[in-house]
């Protein structure tokens, strides 16, 4: 997979960078817009990365034009600027998904993968963490082969860690996907539904689900993942 | 009627100075008029004694007494004129004496009789109807050294009513007058001055939200013009640095934004390396703990600053209050039963307000999430949805350790903390009740707090209901 990644900001575009090789996506980094335009026109991408404020050419004007030559290429912008407004537009103008900074890598490489897989419409119907199972289609989930019963925020809770294991989620991403926007004042809220969560698949020890001080939660298996 | 406005007093001066200057007036002529015919009447009377002397008592020899008589009721008619003529010879004996008058204004039997001799004078008598009668008295010699006393009289009755006349002429016109002063001043006040109600209506109306409104363009060319000119331009100023300072916040937010993101990034780049002591490990947690709150409070502030903005606001749309509030608390009561506070919802059904449903779900979050971090274990929450007329009313009651008295008014200013130390510790930004005030504002509401310190705090949301939704009460 070879992304494109405008951003002219070295020190983001490096740590951007560094976490999307690590997830072994090949990754060209232009500094300007007219270099990214450039290469746009050079290569075909599987997905562009765009910061709205470049030198010599914005981000929007690289949108629109990539979307007049290729109107299928998944287009992630990422920018400081978060008014309603300024999100509707860039959606309008076509852009696929929309990350307003600050953001944790673990947020962009989640957007990241979320949408190459609409590309291709392949999407897991079980996923499996060690012996602890959860099927999308009914909604159940076993452990051991012992179904458990959860209540819907748990199981959304449960089924955004598992579709995204061995990654850390912070409390932030989980509130604004589990919840909404709305519930971002209740601090501790992803906390208490995790704890809760471990209680019920029998996660006492915290081995399947693991804190990161600082970050958020990580689901991750024993075996490879 | 408002006796304190500019019309009221304009047109009360007005009528007031006029009347003033009507009854003046009024008075000025009353009396010259009165001077006027006091003094022809005396000339008339005068002269007509002086008359009846030189042209009829000088030949009274030649012509006889009956031709005086005649000449003089034939000349001067005292009946018709209701004059009083009278002449008496040197022995007393009455040569002449008008009858009746017309107008029965006096007896001529009781006027006086002059003394001979005397110089002429004026008198007055009273009558018993109340009037006076004016007399001339004067002493005729002949030319044969006879003498006579001529009386020539009147009553003043004649200038009484001339002057009724007046007197009842002017109590008509000068009301009149007034009332003419006082309605058209009243319009013409109420014509000039209507440019200053809508000024005043206008400029109650004015918010940040709304600073680029104006007032109505007025081509009077009077004060009012230079007023509503004035005023325009001073909001085009204040409008201005509100972007000012509105542009500066949002762009040090954006500023701000991507020095974090690296700095996040960093740190949790830093977390993934392998052989970390678990101390180094707990710092990087603390400092990407910090970096989150950071990140919050910029959020935070730069959504206060849109809401305060008045930036269009994309999900606006018509929801019910008491059922959003509900499944708040639902999601909510895990965190009440985590730390053994018991937290009841009490709500009427079809509350509909208008306004963004995950901005006021923000509003209904903080408050509980505030509510029960303030709250014992064993305490309650209560939270209740209802509808007190055209308002929606949402009201979070907890029985918590409640507010001091004297920081209840700042609890809605940004970064005021009760009790700093204890509120850092629980996470908080210092910025959750300053966003629901935001938020309440931004769609016509307000919120207020009750408390009382060691029973606990009373937040109340007041929103105004959809417009033609009223619940039936």
């Amino acid at each position: 997979m070879r992304l494109l990644l405008v951003e002219d900001e070295e020190k983001l575009a490096r740590l951007v960078k560094r976490a999307l090789v690590s997830e072994r996506f090949s990754v060209d980094v232009a500094r300007t817009g007219r270099a990214g335009m450039d290469l746009a026109n050079t290569y075909d991408y599987d997905l562009m990365i765009l910061d709205l404020q470049l030198p010599e050419l914005s981000g929007s004007e690289i949108l629109r034009r990539v979307r007049r030559g290729n109107p299928n290429v998944p287009v992630l912008i990422l920018t400081a600027r978060d008014a309603v407004a300024d999100k509707v537009a860039h959606f309008e103008a076509g852009a696929d998904d929309y990350l307003t900074k600050p953001f944790a890598m673990a947020e962009l490489i989640v957007r990241v993968k979320s949408l190459l897989r609409r590309g291709t419409g392949r999407r897991e119907n079980i996923l499996r963490i060690n012996d602890l199972e959860l099927d999308r289609l009914t909604q159940q989930v076993r452990k051991g082969g012992r179904s458990i019963e959860l209540t819907a925020k748990e199981y959304a809770l449960l089924e955004y860690l598992m579709a995204n294991s061995d990654r850390v989620l912070s409390r932030s991403m989980i509130l604004t996907h589990v919840w909404d926007e709305g519930f971002q004042g209740a601090t501790n809220i992803v906390d208490v539904y995790v704890r809760h969560l471990r209680n019920k698949i029998g996660d006492d020890d915290q081995k399947l689900i693991r804190t990161t001080r600082g970050v958020g939660y990580a689901i991750r298996g024993d075996g490879p993942a | 009627m408002n006796t304190r406005s500019i019309r009221f007093r304009l047109g009360a001066w007005y009528a007031g100075l006029l009347g003033l200057l009507l009854i003046l007036f009024g008075g000025f002529v009353y009396f010259t008029l009165e001077q006027f015919l006091e003094r022809s009447l005396q000339e008339n009377l005068s002269k007509e004694a002086q008359t009846i002397g030189e042209a009829l008592l000088s030949k009274i020899g030649q012509t006889g007494d009956k031709y005086v008589i005649d000449e003089i009721e034939e000349h001067f008619a005292p009946r018709t004129t209701s004059h009083f003529l009278r002449v008496t010879r040197g022995d007393g004996s009455i040569l002449y004496q008008s009858g009746q008058p017309q107008d029965a204004s006096f007896d001529p039997d009781k006027v006086t009789t002059a003394r001979l001799n005397e110089p002429a004078a004026w008198s007055e008598q009273d009558t018993p109807n109340g009037r006076k009668v004016l007399v001339y008295s004067m002493t005729y010699s002949d030319a044969g050294g006879i003498r006579y006393a001529i009386q020539a009289g009147a009553s003043n009755n004649q200038i009484l009513q001339v002057l009724r006349g007046l007197l009842l002429s002017l109590a008509i016109v000068l009301p009149l007058i007034v009332g003419a002063a006082i309605g058209g001043g009243y319009l013409f006040t109420r014509k000039a001055l209507r440019p200053l109600d809508q000024i005043a209506t206008i400029a109650e109306k004015i918010t940040s939200r709304n600073l680029n409104e104006r007032m109505p363009e007025i081509g009077t060319g009077d004060e009012l013009q230079k007023l509503a000119v004035a005023l325009n331009r001073m909001m085009a100023r204040l409008e201005d640095s509100f972007h000012h300072v509105h542009r500066f916040s949002a762009d040090a937010s954006h500023e701000i934004r991507t020095p974090l993101t690296i700095l996040r990034g960093e740190l949790e780049s830093l977390l993934e390396t392998h052989g970390m002591t678990s101390e180094l490990r707990e710092s990087l947690g603390s400092a990407l703990e910090e970096t989150e709150r950071l990140s919050r409070i910029v959020e935070q502030l730069l959504e206060m600053t849109r809401l305060e903005a008045g930036e269009k606001i994309a999900d606006f749309k018509r929801f019910d209050l008491a059922e959003m509030t509900r499944t708040a608390v639902d999601q909510m009561r895990l965190l009440a039963d985590e730390k053994n506070v018991r937290l009841n919802f009490a709500g009427t059904e079809n509350l509909h307000v208008l306004g963004d449903p995950i901005r006021l779900r923000q509003v209904v979050v903080n408050l509980v999430d505030n509510a029960i971090k303030y709250t014992s274990p064993g305490g309650s929450i209560s939270v209740s949805s209802v509808h007190a007329y055209d308002r929606a009313i949402l009201e979070v009651a907890d029985t918590g350790i409640g507010i001091p008295t004297d920081a209840l008014p700042h609890v809605f200013e940004r970064f005021y903390r009760v009790d700093g130390a204890r509120s850092r510790q629980l996470g908080g930004t210092g910025l959750g009740l300053a966003i629901v005030k935001s938020i309440c504002t931004a769609f016509g509401g307000d919120v207020t707090v009750e408390s009382s310190a060691g029973s606990g705090t009373t937040f109340r949301v007041e929103l105004p209901l959809e417009p033609g939704r009223l619940p039936n009460l």
